[in-house]
């Protein structure tokens, strides 16, 4: 009987030790993979993030080695069809492979590391930001093309190409947002990159060495003026 | 006839080169031809391009900068320039644009009563030249100084150098320099008796490892590091961050590892006991090119003036040195510097392995540091124990901040210890300047007098009478700037400002010089891997601008010493460089001629008999090494590199209960250094508006900051107001905050500290506590 | 006067000495490709002649593994 109780507590022990080892390196795990968010107000929040920029996903194409298909290429035109306005989401525009999940697993198997797909006879687009999951919080299918009632949805004119350029010859800035956007070589490298948007260096890598966002997201940005100068002006 | 047969016969030679391309690109899609870069300018076809280097940081990029009309329209990358082959960062690409500013100083300013007043510049310098002469007569030698920078050209450098030491006879020059590279020179000083690195960035190249100390080097130095992620992509090699900080580098890296703010020099020791304790040490290197050396300890931080301080060093045995390291073991060290056993472990692996090549980068964190100097040396320790050095691939490199800090501030030496070539201290030196300026050897004083930090407190206590700065702007850049900005206010001191556009420094004078930008007149700048790069003047600059060595020639005519100064002014530029390189004449230093550097994208010295010399203290490379050996560290008497002993000593400040938040300031790739040229260029201020300050996501979640609240933190010297910025640009270690400096609207260097490293003099802008309040 | 371009492949590793064997060169200009192995040669000589001897100095090029002919162009002599 001693013997047997003896056993017991000795499982009994493992399984706590056991449970308790489990859940601490879970904790662990969750705490290295956590990047805290903090609410955050807009204003003056002019430094766009480096999340992601650097990233990219085990499988993906070699900048270096990128191909190049005439045949299957994506304009900047039919790149804005796809979206109500510049930097809105873009809806899904092919049918969706499992109605049920939520996106993840389903829309990554193709849209994190890109690559041609035979069904849909194109190259799939890469997502700027894998790590968020839940797609379709954000993009949806399109499954009609008319309308509940028709609106005056005024037009928003998208950032032109080939007019970037501070001087003649300069990089060009980046017209648009980026904020969950960071990854630059997402939208502008590789064979689902729009033609007039693919960049010639992809292998360069830290793009923000030489392009930097100037687009404003609340308020203009005024010349350089000297607050503190109080004499000889 | 002639003219259309010719323009035919280049028609058919340009299409037959552009179908050898056509062809070239079918068979290499994404091919690129450095001429085709050249050019394919779009539209603009008639710009006319001159080469130069870039203006801003010491990587010294080559640019051509294409002109039209008089007027600079167009920037790009030099493709045969060996450092950036082509490629810019976006300050460098831009750089032309400040110039059109509508702020800028066209002619000269003088106060009278109390406001400024538009001066003929040659009035202007009679003023300057009658003030000074007057000073001198009135108060001695000593009451007059001036205080120049590392982004002076050489001859600029070399006029103001002969003007002080050689014409009036005064030590009282010192520079900007003095607060980014002195510990990098008393760095190399003690450790192999030679200024400045002894590889060069082909270097890049061949390493398998860079290591990157307090370095963030995707911004500070963005072409050098695309070169190293091209060869990460492409062979593989391995980037390691080690740093405070988490930074846009970090991200890009392999591994980032983060420390505590001054436990590098623990970590340093740590990986030489592990690579001594593992039978890592290169025996044979360490025998024949080391010796091992230890000076004194406790050595203060320079806070109060007139501050003392003279190293005793004295040599030991390895197995003193050994026997020293003991406290260092990885345990003991992870307990307080924040890195653990494993990753420094890890770190002692990579410079261990035999058959890895290792670079070993730093910058500003290494030398702005209350121990910048044993910092240095401890990075030297772990290359010399490995005999890691001196080779293609295996190196320590430290990188400058300046255009020249290099060419000119360290190797024309414009420090109030230096002469173009050696020190004030040593005779010897005093002669060969006295034979070469032509004045007499008396006349050049042999004691050193003010460092940067002590010249701004000299000029505070009213010792010094009369002050001349040119192309820096110190009261934005220099620590403790709440002591200096009233002191140079105070009456008992004259101001004279030489600048390009007006600055807080300028706001402070009592005349303002109005000077030509980089490419408004002829120069020669030196960069990081001791390479010389020539312009010739492009633009003409608006108003009386006028060049800065002209300038200082102008008053030195005005003086009296005209006879020291038989320079045209044409042609100064070209007859103060072939003056100066006689200073460094030799296989050890020999500077290449002015017709190579005009014709060539830059040359690297010891230039002898015609070439470039890329790795120092190697008998391969290096014609100057004469001891029959491999290597010769001919900067020593003995051709023997020095390991010194040096123990972790804590900073000048650490955060307490009143002050409880480190404070590190720094740079971003938008802005150069105090941002007086960068932020008048649209594009660079529209994409960095402001200065902000950096919280950890935990910090701030404790003090309940938001992202853009306007955040005041104070030190025990001043305060200053700044949004927050969490998770953007940089994550600080939890109990650290960092702030830019190139604001100055958002002045930190009110609130920084001027502590500095004793043998250097070197202030470190890294480490001060703070407290922190929302406004 | 003939004008004709090349596609040049040196021998692996030898691409320095190739472009400055042929710069050396004073009919010939080099177009060194950046970022692969490969160089862009065009030739301008006088006469056929001078052509040939041209082509035997290059072809004499130590460094030289491969010249592919891409384009000739000859007008009339006056």
């Amino acid at each position: 009987m001693k013997k047997r109780l003896g056993i017991i507590s000795l499982f009994v022990m493992l399984f706590i030790a056991f449970i308790t080892i489990w859940n601490f390196s879970y904790e662990k795990g969750m705490e290295e993979g956590y990047v805290p968010v903090l609410e955050e107000s807009p204003n003056n929040s002019y430094i766009p993030a480096e999340r992601g920029v650097f990233e990219r996903s085990e499988f993906a194409l070699e900048y270096s080695s990128m191909p190049v298909d005439k045949n299957h290429e994506r304009s900047l035109d039919s790149y804005y069809d796809n979206r109500a306005y510049h930097g809105a989401p873009p809806s899904i525009p092919h049918p969706i492979k499992e109605e049920k999940s939520l996106g993840g697993n389903t829309c990554l198997q193709c849209h994190q590391n890109g690559g041609f797909v035979e069904r849909l006879n194109a190259y799939a687009p890469v997502s700027p930001h894998p790590e968020m999951v839940n797609c379709r919080q954000c993009h949806v299918a399109q499954n009609s093309n008319t309308l509940f009632k028709p609106a005056n949805l005024a037009q928003v004119h998208a950032p032109k190409v080939g007019v970037n350029n501070a001087m003649i010859g300069t990089p060009p800035m980046i017209p648009h947002q980026i904020q969950m956007r960071e990854n630059c070589l997402a939208c502008h490298a590789g064979p689902a990159a729009p033609k007039e948007i693919r960049v010639t260096h992809p292998e360069r890598v830290n793009c923000r060495q030489c392009h930097l966002p100037t687009d404003r997201i609340v308020s203009e940005i005024t010349p350089f003026t000297r607050t503190n100068s109080h004499k000889n002006e | 006839m002639y003219n259309s047969l010719s323009t035919r016969r280049s028609f058919i030679k340009k299409m037959a080169k552009l179908s050898a391309m056509t062809a070239a690109a079918s068979m290499f899609p994404g091919i690129l031809f450095a001429s085709e870069q050249e050019q394919g300018i779009p539209n603009g076809a008639d710009l006319e391009w001159k080469k130069g280097p870039c203006r801003f940081c010491g990587v010294g990029c080559g640019i051509l900068v294409g002109t039209e009309n008089g007027k600079a329209v167009a920037v790009k990358g030099d493709p045969n320039s060996a450092v950036n082959k082509g490629l810019l960062c976006v300050k460098g690409y831009h750089q032309t644009m400040c110039i059109q500013s509508k702020d800028r100083l066209t002619h000269a300013l003088v106060k009278k009563n109390g406001k400024y007043v538009q001066t003929p510049i040659q009035e202007a310098l009679d003023i300057v030249a009658n003030k000074m002469k007057e000073t001198i007569d009135a108060h001695g030698k000593d009451s007059v100084a001036m205080y120049t920078s590392g982004q002076s050209t050489i001859p600029e450098g070399y006029v103001a150098s002969k003007f002080m030491k050689g014409a009036i006879g005064t030590n009282n020059l010192d520079c900007n320099a003095r607060l980014c590279m002195a510990s990098a020179v008393t760095g190399f000083l003690t450790t192999f008796g030679a200024d400045e690195p002894m590889g060069c960035y082909e270097d890049i190249d061949h390493a398998d490892y860079f290591i990157t100390w307090g370095n963030n080097m995707a911004e500070m130095h963005p072409v050098l590091f695309s070169r190293m992620l091209e060869q990460k992509s492409k062979r593989g090699a391995k980037i390691i961050d080690f740093a405070t900080r988490t930074s846009r580098s970090s991200t890009a890296s392999d591994r980032s590892i983060l420390f505590e703010p001054q436990t590098d020099l623990a970590v340093a020791n740590a990986i030489c006991y592990e690579i001594i304790n593992n039978g890592w040490v290169n025996n044979s290197f360490v025998e024949k090119h080391c010796n091992f050396s230890k000076g004194l300890t406790n050595i203060g931080y320079g806070v109060e003036d007139k501050f003392k301080f003279a190293d005793k060093p004295e040599k030991i045995d390895f197995s003193a040195y050994k026997a020293f390291l003991k406290e260092y073991s990885p345990e003991k060290v992870a307990k307080y510097s924040g890195v653990s056993v494993k990753d420094i472990k890890y770190l002692a692996s990579i410079y261990g392995d035999p058959n890895k090549k290792v670079v070993s980068y730093w910058c500003m964190g290494m030398n702005q540091h209350t121990r910048g100097t044993w910092m240095n040396n401890l990075v030297y320790n772990i290359h010399l124990l490995t005999g890691k050095i001196s080779q293609p691939g295996n190196g320590p490199f430290s990188l400058t901040g300046q255009p020249s800090a290099c060419g000119t501030a360290r190797e024309v030496g414009t420090f109030t210890h230096k002469l173009p070539k050696g020190v004030v201290t040593n005779p010897k030196n005093r002669e060969l300047a006295a034979k070469i300026w032509k004045v007499p050897v008396e006349r050049i004083p042999s004691k050193p007098t003010y460092h940067a930090t002590e010249m701004f407190r000299a000029v505070d206590r009213g010792d010094i009478k009369f002050i001349w700065t040119q192309v820096t702007n110190p009261l934005v850049s220099l620590p403790k700037t709440s002591r200096y900005r009233p002191g140079m206010e105070k009456k008992s001191c004259f101001v004279v400002v030489s600048d390009v556009f007006p600055t807080p420094t300028s706001d402070v004078a009592d005349v303002i010089l109005p000077a030509s930008w980089h490419i408004e007149k002829s120069g020669l700048y030196g960069n990081s891997e001791r390479r010389t790069q020539h312009w010739d003047k492009m633009v003409e600059g608006p108003g009386e601008t006028t060049p800065d060595a002209w300038m200082t020639i102008q008053v030195a005519k005005r003086m009296g010493y005209g006879d020291l100064f038989p320079y045209s002014e044409e042609n100064h530029v070209e007859e103060i460089y072939n003056e100066y390189r006689q200073f460094h004449e030799g296989a050890k230093h020999g500077m290449a001629p002015l017709e190579v550097l005009k014709k060539e994208s830059g040359a690297i010295w010891p230039y002898v008999n015609g070439k470039s010399t890329q790795w120092r203290f190697n008998a391969k490379y290096d014609p100057a090494c004469s001891n029959g050996e491999a290597f010769d560290f001919y900067g020593k008497p003995d051709g023997r590199a020095v390991i010194w002993q040096r123990p972790y000593e804590p900073p000048a400040e650490s955060p307490d209960s009143e002050y409880p938040y480190w404070l590190n300031t720094g740079r971003v790739i938008e802005h150069w250094h105090t941002g007086s040229m960068t932020r008048r260029i649209p594009v660079l201020h529209k994409a960095m508006p402001s200065a902000y300050i950096e919280f950890h996501p935990d910090d701030a979640k404790a003090l309940a900051i938001r992202n853009g609240e306007q955040i005041k933190v104070t030190s025990r010297r001043g305060s200053c107001v700044l949004p927050a910025s969490i998770n953007e640009r940089g994550l600080p270690t939890k109990g650290q905050v960092f702030v830019p400096f190139f604001d100055e609207n958002m002045l930190i260097n009110d609130v920084t500290l001027d502590a500095f490293c004793p043998i250097s003099k070197e202030p470190d802008y890294k480490k001060c506590a703070v407290k922190i309040e929302k406004v | 006067m003939p004008i004709k371009s090349y596609l040049a492949h040196p021998h692996d590793g030898q691409k320095a000495e190739l472009v400055k064997a042929l710069s050396d060169i004073e009919a010939c200009e080099v177009m060194p490709a950046t970022n692969e192995n490969i160089l862009v040669v065009v030739t301008d000589t006088l006469d056929d002649a001078s052509e040939e001897i041209l082509k035997e100095q290059i072809d004499k090029i130590q460094s030289l593994k491969l010249l592919a002919l891409v384009s000739g162009f000859n007008s009339p002599q006056n």
